[in-house]
């Protein structure tokens, strides 16, 4: 074991973790900040992003367009002091980002092109053609190469917090790949930037690295996840692979339709089916424009109705975007057709793309303040794996890359303010700490058991996938859920005989896909329970058996934490903040463009005022 | 074809705690149409032998983890059909002119190295506040260097690349594709100061312009022609130096 | 523990790819365009010896062996030519506003249309 100090440690090296590192470096250049991940940065999530991120940069925008849209997107869950601090550095954010050399869009005045997403007023969406989250990640990390005071442990696992006697966070135990030697990687505090956890699906737009690991790693520290049964499914998929095709190819004016050639959205009040060739089309916060959960869930309703089309990957309707002509297509969207060719063996300009919803983000995340702290003196989180709330119900698409600059920006500073306060930490009993970690680790995966285990890691995430996929999709219920809990546990007890062929410390990556697994696991229990206990629908949490939203009792953020004798997690609510903008009906389509005046929310309470809603019986 | 179709993967292993040597190992995969390279390696992995190792995440040809030889081309593995290999075997080794840490994982570090010492990120003498709003570049100067941004840093050029299995000082083309890419950027003013590392010896001066990191580039970077222009660039630079030593490129 | 396992160096490595073969060729047309270029300094030596050895000189170059060596050179320098223009659009490349200039169009722009004006002028030049 070796122990390595620094001030200020970040898990991840995603978009939120380099934001973060970027601005500890800045904020104090004496510092020293590690950057822990368990891939190379570039390698990160954020790379898939296609479509864009949103900051209101356009005269005919407003910030309270911006702020209305994400809040009523995520269908009053989101808290709206969060949601106004994410919309007023949103553009400061960006712009700073596009000053460290993202090669934004333009037009042809050299201004930054906007476009518009679903479930927005108005367009706001920047992008880099269809490749955003690729340019945003590398623009960040090839400008972390500039601060000489970034120190990355590239490939390095983290595996467990390390507290001091204070109860305060001070660094991670962290596997190096390459020697299989457990690391102390100490700091006076961390932030946990490790992303969503869609591989607890079978079928998601998620990378093999998206298990979960640093919300697993909050969870068993005390920190609650919060949130958790909100899943976002992104309505257009490649049926089979996953494969995301962006929202921007609707942004750009591509269409849904069913078997038929049907524009089946305007069945299910998102408005009126324009013509293409109608200039008002696409219309914002309307059909193909419509919020994802609710895209996600038409679509259930139309195979329901028997009016999907079957491909030998299952049930698909089409995205059509052949209108939009060859020299749109490759100067807007040309990813999307260089993914269809290659994996539907489709050309966008001459087929409609067979789509299905998936699997594509984790709204809720480890529980953080508006600040990014968590209760853990020193620990922050940013990015998916964090909840802060701006998502709530259901996140709306371009904001999440946002999210990253903002939160991932935010959670750096405080941290390091944070540190910049705190005493010398107590090297020995981390270590210690440490030690026992690579101790348990040998233990539980380096033993005669795991030699001679009956469980294979991939038939246990196999019936997790199956598991998660019946139980908690895009439609719930009590039982599907009951059952979903009760396969999770059988999951839990059955992992304790897990089996790895591969014993050796070097790159041991069988090791990795079980500690993935693991952390799959507790997320999906905190999913599963979570889902389980909100006897109501709200966005994407949608409950056959309890089809109303229920602002009476569940105005509220769900908290569920890990109970330390493995047994089911509890659940508690805390109040969602309402400032302005009090609760009302999701309208798209027909008058979903009327502007809804703050001065409205009147006597709902001032800006601060929390909306009561309490603990539901 | 039959249902239970088959295809013979021979993997490349070596381990550094128990072999001197590599040696191949070949696995039979069940062989479906849909199926790419890396989706047959996991199968091998999550079903018959959990010691195989390699890199992987996306799946979609975005985060550049998974290059590998396939029958002694670099590819992406998750861009390599098997149905353009089937039935014949395919053999996948890990990328060449880099060294094994382990089965088909190679070692970055130097790869890193060259990377960051292009100085990748935008250099300015005078840094806007952000409330004076964006850096304006139109479409025109945007295309100039749009090309040289879309690196993946997959590392198959390098695979492709003789110079770089013989020359340590040379720089690669990704990572000179990089510098020239800050280099078009109408926003930078950081030329000279990344001229600097890439005049230097063999840097940049190693190509010979085989050409084939474009060849195999899966994101049309091309960084042959980068280097060229950079080339370009540099010897200009370098007779400005020649010609006037003091104020040359200021 | 062994460490990282370092490839043993490919000598033949010009072999393993077509487009290291024809790498390989490109270069080596190079070295005919060296040697005719001493032949070239030979016969301008020659020139310089008086007109009789230069009319020997020449005399012998119209022999069979060097006829062929000549056509092999031209080939050559041909053969290089081309690759060089082919080089062309990718170092040096030709926008127009944002598009860019495809490959077959900027070698001519940027190769083949300066090289035959130039060659034309030449022409004009010593017949004239």
């Amino acid at each position: 074991m070796t122990t390595h100090q620094h001030d200020v440690i970040i898990i991840g090296g995603g978009g939120a973790g380099l934001r973060a590192a970027i601005a500890i470096a800045e904020e104090n250049p004496s510092f020293s900040v590690a950057c822990v991940s368990k891939v190379y940065p570039m390698r990160s999530h954020t790379v898939t992003a296609e479509g864009g991120a949103a900051a209101v940069i356009k005269p005919n925008d407003s910030l309270e367009d911006h702020i209305y849209d994400t809040i009523s997107g995520a269908d009053w869950l989101a808290d709206q002091d969060a949601v106004e601090y994410f919309v007023n550095r949103a553009p400061s954010e960006m712009i700073q980002l596009e000053h460290w050399g993202c090669p934004w869009s333009r037009t042809p005045d050299g201004s930054v092109a906007v476009r518009p997403f679903g479930g927005m007023k108005i367009e706001r969406t920047w992008f880099a053609a269809d490749k955003t989250g690729f340019h945003m990640l590398h623009s960040l990390f090839q400008t972390t190469l500039k601060y000489g005071n970034i120190v990355r442990y590239d490939e390095h696992f983290a595996t467990r917090l390390l507290m001091d006697d204070a109860g305060r966070c001070r660094g991670c135990a962290a596997i190096e790949l390459r020697t299989g030697t457990v690391r102390a990687i100490l700091g006076k505090s961390v932030i946990i930037c490790t992303g969503g956890a869609g591989k607890a699906f079978p079928f998601t737009t998620n990378g093999a690295i998206k298990t979960g690991d640093g919300m697993a790693m909050a969870y068993h520290a005390g920190v609650a996840l919060k949130d958790m049964e909100f899943i976002q499914y992104h309505p257009t998929g490649l049926p089979g692979t996953g494969i995301l095709i962006t929202e921007a190819s609707r942004g750009e004016g591509g269409i849904l339709v069913n078997k038929d050639g049907y524009r089946y959205l305007q069945d299910y009040d998102l408005g009126e089916a324009l013509d293409v060739s109608d200039p008002r089309h696409p219309q914002k916060r309307a059909m193909e424009l419509g919020p994802r959960d609710k895209l996600s869930q038409c679509f259930i309703k139309e195979k329901n109705a028997g009016r999907t089309i079957r491909t030998k990957d299952g049930d698909a309707v089409h995205l059509d975007l052949r209108h939009l002509g060859a020299e749109k297509i490759d100067r807007k969207i040309p990813f999307v057709r260089e993914l269809a060719r290659s994996y539907a063996g489709i050309d966008p300009v001459h087929q409609p793309i067979p789509v299905r919803p998936v699997v594509h983000y984790v709204m809720g995340g480890i529980d953080v303040d508006s600040d990014s702290a968590t209760n853990i003196s020193g620990l922050y989180a940013a990015g998916e794996c964090a909840c802060v709330s701006i998502n709530g119900a259901n996140r709306l698409g371009s904001n999440s890359l946002t999210e990253l600059l903002v939160f991932g920006g935010q959670a750096g500073t405080h941290a390091a303010r944070f540190a910049m306060d705190q005493p010398d930490y107590d090297v020995s009993g981390l270590e210690a700490q440490s030690a026992d970690e690579s101790e348990r680790i040998r233990r539980t995966y380096f033993s005669a058991r795991t030699r001679s285990g009956s469980e294979r890691i991939a038939v246990l995430r196999n019936e997790l996938h199956d598991a998660m996929e019946d139980g908690a999709g895009i439609y719930r219920d009590a039982d599907s859920l009951e059952a979903a809990c009760n396969k999770i546990a059988e999951l839990r007890e059955r992992y304790r005989r897990v089996t790895l062929d591969d014993q050796s410390n070097c790159f041991n990556t069988e090791l990795t896909a079980a500690l993935e697994l693991s952390s799959l696991l507790d997320v999906a229990e905190a999913m599963a329970h979570s889902a389980r206990e909100r006897t109501e629908s709200r966005g994407s949490h949608q409950r056959l058996d309890h089809p109303d939203r229920n602002d009476d009792d569940f105005l509220a953020h769900s908290l569920a934490f890990r109970q330390p004798d493995g047994s089911a997690p509890r659940i508690e609510y805390s109040p969602v903040t309402i400032t302005k903008w009090p609760p009302g009906e999701r309208t798209y389509g027909a008058g979903s463009g009327l502007k809804r005046p703050a001065g409205e929310a009147g006597a709902a309470g001032g800006p601060g005022s929390s909306g009561a809603a309490g603990e539901p019986s | 074809m039959s249902e239970n179709a088959t295809i013979t993967l021979e993997l490349f292993r070596y381990h550094p705690e128990t072999d001197s040597e590599p040696r191949y190992q070949s696995y039979e995969v069940p062989y479906d149409e849909d199926w790419v390279v890396l989706d047959a390696i996991n199968w091998i992995k999550d079903h018959v032998d959990g010691t195989v190792t390699h890199r992987w995440s996306c799946r979609m040809g975005v985060c550049g983890s998974c290059g590998m030889m396939v029958n002694g081309e670099p590819k992406l593995t998750c861009a390599a059909f098997l149905k353009d290999y089937y039935p014949r075997p395919v053999r996948v080794d890990p990328l060449v002119n880099f060294p094994v840490e382990r089965d088909l994982v190679v070692s970055m570090d130097g790869f890193m190295d060259k990377l960051e010492a292009v100085k990748p990120y935008i250099i300015r003498d005078d840094v806007n506040d952000t409330s004076q709003g964006e850096y304006r570049q139109t479409p025109a100067e945007l295309a100039r260097y749009k090309q040289f941004s879309m690196c993946i840093n997959c590392m198959l050029c390098y695979a492709a690349c003789p110079v770089v299995g013989h020359e340590e000082e040379f720089l690669g083309p990704a990572a000179l594709a990089l510098g020239h890419r800050y280099n078009k950027d109408s926003r930078d003013q950081g030329q000279s100061e990344r001229l600097e590392v890439m005049l230097s010896s063999e840097a940049m001066w190693g190509c010979t312009f085989v050409g084939e990191c474009t060849v195999v580039c899966p994101k049309h970077v091309d960084p042959a022609g980068a280097i060229q222009q950079a080339k370009a660039v540099g010897a200009q630079e370098f007779f400005k130096r020649f010609v006037m030593p003091k104020g040359a490129g200021s | 523990m062994s460490g990282q396992y370092h490839r043993p160096h490919r000598w033949a490595w010009w072999t393993e790819r077509p487009g290291y073969m024809r790498f390989m060729i490109r270069e080596l047309t190079s070295v005919f365009m060296a040697g005719y270029l001493v032949v070239f300094v030979m016969t301008l030596a020659r020139l310089g010896a008086g007109e009789a050895a230069f009319g020997e000189w020449i005399a012998a170059m119209g022999s069979p062996g060097w006829m062929a060596a000549h056509v092999v050179a031209l080939a050559a320098a041909v053969w290089h030519a081309v690759t060089f223009f082919g080089a062309v659009p990718q170092a040096m490349p030709v926008f127009l506003g944002e598009k860019r200039l495809s490959g077959p169009v900027s070698q001519i722009v940027m190769g083949y249309g300066p090289w035959l004006t130039v060659s034309a002028v030449i022409v004009w030049w010593v017949l004239r």
